[in-house]
């Protein structure tokens, strides 16, 4: 119960919380019937799962990244969120990666759709990063911010707790800071949470915020606090792994479409997907049909998909991107400069996910400043 | 004004599950190509806009989109013109009057038909790309009265592969409509033009204004890049020309990302396009 | 065959509306209209390319006989275009036929004569060969886009 004489959270308030309480915010949660995801470790990496207790957290762990490159190491202190991003993102839970959109079952007018009953879950997440709200918000764009509205993700959307975190420690391969999505969270959280040494500095985002920072006792933080908080975000900008100049990128990545730098860096890219399924607004899916063996029954599945993939612009009996170099470009021109014209913002997020898990260690930061570097380069140019 | 019958606002799952419509006719076109009627059932729109399509499904096989190339004058059902290259359209074109096939839509951006009112159209239809334009004609003669001069040039691989012959020949019987077919390679029959269906654009510059024009085409790509150019050549306003594109799709409303083609969704920005959209895309390989 | 009419056909056709007047009038000297009736040959593989035709009104089809696969019909050819330009090369023979599928009528030029007129005047022949190039340039890109059989169905299937 909340001290009576201390003041009731409202949003943008800002509170000093016990590192302890936070079992409180989680059991809290579960008890309005929420299944909360946060960071945990599984066979070697922080993935999101779901937890129930503060121990299922990656306490005293942080990452090392580099292109290619993922390992975890234990630190010197007991820290909750020291670490940076794993090749998980929120976009699984909300993007599911394999989704039913119904059966269909043959009857006299042909056929009928069960459409799948089970309610969509009601999920709160603990410990999202300042560029995962970004991309989450990108998400929001293209799932419910056009012409049309995909009922899945709108309704996982619409019920999520969200509780941030903001970073305390910049990953290897991070760039958010060049990008303008970190490490300072955007609104849209419920709840926005710093870790300092001794506690957790909690800012009000919302009402639901609010509400549930009601049940829990906590301070009033202080200047001292606020100050450890820029401080804090202010050195996590600065240890940033990567930067990305981004004037005028988009141009600069349709003057060059035919720049050298794509063939170079198709010698190298595997086009084995990896980039897509990490990055956490990559979108893309597939659907398909498939019959049971009777043939009465038919489900309907939709499932990530990858422009990677030779199939994917299957168009009359043959790909149009055939080539690593075309499905390279589509990737990075999509991300960093076509996504602007669809939905008013980069697709990049500065998370570096797709710079870590590459096998062979491509980095997009790197792409970019060559192409910068050589602008207007062709290969006729080049052999001349 | 055609009334869309689309209402995208609603995110129901209808947009995402088809409905079965039943084949109540089929016809042969060509060796691999066929025309499907389909009726829809009580309660489903049979409106749309010349241009768009629909995602045909067949039961546990698959979904592909297929332009609704026009509608059955007495029944008002839908027609759609298919051909045999895959997996899901070799089995649309083996169905028979009676079987089911399921639909979602109409989809998509058709062509300009209230913008185009008043002027001179050319239409450019380069094989099955007639089909998307047979509506269009279609719409265009029903209300002849609202435009000026209409010229039609079809071009198809050899007399065999020539779509609705029967039709043709009635549009050629029209003294309001000009139409001039060509073929690809022709046969011992054949006494009419042979070569690309471009080569007929010098005929069609006789009978209109090609600065005050609307064309409209549909054909393989390398067709309408080199019309493209030929027209810009004789002064057409890019504004003017618009082209039908096709692309991999699996949703149709623009969420799957496989129709992309540079930052345009097919699907939902097309498929007809004016040419200045999408005419640096089309120079680019492998978009 | 009145001069006038010629002239009239010469300042209607393409290939010539907008030449000098002087030169349509040379050239009036050295052509005749001519109209042929359907499956007429206008020219004939092998044949001392003699003429320039240029197509006034009907369809003409560019044609090669194959013993074994007879009469093959490559590319038409109609009213508003010209068709030859053998005569302004050596050996000045003509590679294919030439026939009208419906009844045509040309502007058929002397080629003798004008290549004499042509060797004299350098301006003329300059013309003329320009615009000759600008319609072999186009027949032959008409023709590789043929060849491209774009509407043929691909070999590798898919939905």
């Amino acid at each position: 119960m909340a001290n009576p004489e201390a003041p009731i959270p409202v949003p943008n308030s800002v509170w000093r919380m016990e590192k302890a309480r936070l079992q409180d915010l989680i059991d809290a949660l579960r008890r309005q019937g929420y299944t909360v995801i946060g960071p945990c470790i599984r066979e070697g990496a922080i993935v999101y799962d779901e937890i129930h207790q503060v121990s299922d957290l990656p306490i005293g762990w942080t990452d090392e990244q580099d292109g290619g490159r993922y390992r975890l190491k234990r630190r010197e202190d007991s820290s909750f969120f020291g670490y940076a991003v794993g090749p998980h993102s929120w976009k699984r839970f909300l993007h599911p990666p394999v989704l039913s959109l119904g059966r269909a079952r043959r009857n006299g007018a042909g056929f009928e759709w069960i459409a799948p009953s089970d309610p969509a879950p009601r999920y709160a997440f603990l410990g999202v990063r300042a560029c995962e709200l970004h991309a989450i918000a990108i998400l929001d764009r293209v799932f419910m911010g056009g012409p049309y509205v995909d009922p899945t993700y709108q309704a996982r959307r619409e019920g999520v707790f969200l509780i941030a975190v903001q970073c305390a420690v910049a990953g290897g391969t991070c760039f958010c800071a060049s990008m303008g999505t970190g490490p300072k969270a955007p609104p849209g959280a419920d709840l926005i949470l710093t870790e300092l040494a001794e506690a957790f500095i909690v800012e009000i985002g919302t009402e639901r915020g609010a509400a549930l920072m009601a049940g829990i006792p906590c301070a009033p933080a202080t200047e001292a606090d606020r100050a450890a908080v820029e401080a804090q975000l202010a050195a996590t900008a600065r240890a940033m792994g990567r930067q990305m100049d981004t004037t005028d990128l988009p141009a600069l990545l349709y003057r060059n479409l035919e720049h050298p730098r794509w063939e170079e860096v198709a010698q190298r890219c595997l086009t084995c997907g990896n980039c897509t399924m990490v990055c956490p607004t990559c979108f893309c899916f597939t659907v398909e049909d498939v019959s049971d063996l009777t043939g009465t029954q038919a489900e309907r599945v939709r499932r990530w998909d990858s422009c990677f993939t030779t199939e994917f612009t299957y168009t009359a009996g043959r790909p149009i991107r055939q080539s690593a170099k075309a499905r390279y470009r589509q990737w990075l021109t999509h991300k960093l400069a076509s996504w602007w014209e669809q939905f008013g913002t980069s697709g990049c997020v500065g998370c570096g996910r797709c710079i870590t898990w590459c096998p062979v260690g491509i980095d997009l930061t790197e792409e970019v400043a060559a192409i910068r570097r050589t602008d207007g380069a062709t290969l006729e140019a080049e052999r001349r | 004004m055609i009334p869309s019958p689309t209402h995208p606002s609603a995110p129901t799952l209808e947009r995402f599950l088809p409905t079965p419509y039943p084949v109540t006719g089929i016809r042969r076109e060509t060796g691999d190509t066929v025309t499907l009627r389909l009726r829809p059932p009580e309660g489903r729109p049979s409106a749309f806009q010349p241009g768009q399509f629909n995602m045909l499904y067949l039961f546990g096989i698959g979904e592909v989109p297929i332009s609704i190339s026009g509608v059955h004058p007495r029944s008002g059902d839908l027609e759609h013109t298919v051909r045999a290259v895959g997996s899901v359209t070799r089995a649309l074109a083996r169905l028979r009057k009676g079987d089911v096939v399921g639909v979602r839509g109409p989809f998509g951006k058709g062509w300009p038909l209230e913008e185009a009112k008043g002027h001179d159209i050319l239409i450019l239809a380069g094989g099955i790309g007639l089909a998307p334009l047979r509506p269009a004609l279609q719409h265009i003669l029903a209300h002849r009265s609202e435009y000026k001069q209409v010229v039609l040039l079809y071009g198809a691989r050899t007399p065999a592969d020539l779509l609705y012959p029967a039709e043709l020949e009635r549009w050629r019987g029209r003294l309001d409509l000009q139409v001039f077919v060509t073929v690809d390679r022709g046969d011992e029959a054949w006494r009419g033009h042979i070569g690309v269906v471009t080569t007929l654009l010098p005929l069609a510059e006789r009978l209109l204004d090609f600065r005050k024009a609307f064309i409209l085409m549909c054909g393989p790509e390398v067709m309408m890049r080199v019309a493209a150019r030929e027209l810009e050549d004789r002064k057409v306003p890019p504004e003017r020309i618009f082209l039908s594109l096709e692309r991999n799709m699996k949703c149709a409303v623009g969420f799957c990302g496989h129709c992309q083609f540079g930052p345009v969704f097919i699907c939902r920005d097309g498929p007809v396009f004016p040419l200045g959209r999408v005419r640096p895309l089309l120079e680019v390989r492998e978009l | 065959m009145s001069k006038a009419a010629i002239l009239e056909a010469l300042r209607q056709h393409p290939f010539t509306h907008d030449m000098e007047e002087a030169w349509k009038e040379v050239l009036a000297e050295m052509a005749r209209l001519q109209t042929y009736p359907p499956d007429a040959l206008l020219l004939r593989e092998g044949r001392a390319a003699d003429a320039f035709f240029l197509i006034v009104d009907g369809l003409v089809a560019i044609e090669m006989f194959a013993p074994e696969r007879g009469t093959l019909r490559l590319q038409t050819v109609s009213a508003g275009e010209v068709v030859g330009w053998s005569w302004a090369l050596p050996p000045y023979r003509w590679e294919f036929d030439a026939r009208a599928l419906a009844e045509t009528t040309a502007v058929v030029l002397d080629a003798a004569a004008l290549r004499a007129r042509m060797s004299q005047d350098c301006a003329l022949a300059a013309w003329i060969l320009s615009r000759l190039l600008a319609v072999v340039a186009g027949r032959l890109k008409a023709t590789r886009l043929q060849l491209l059989d774009l509407y043929a169905p691909s070999e590798r299937r898919t939905p």
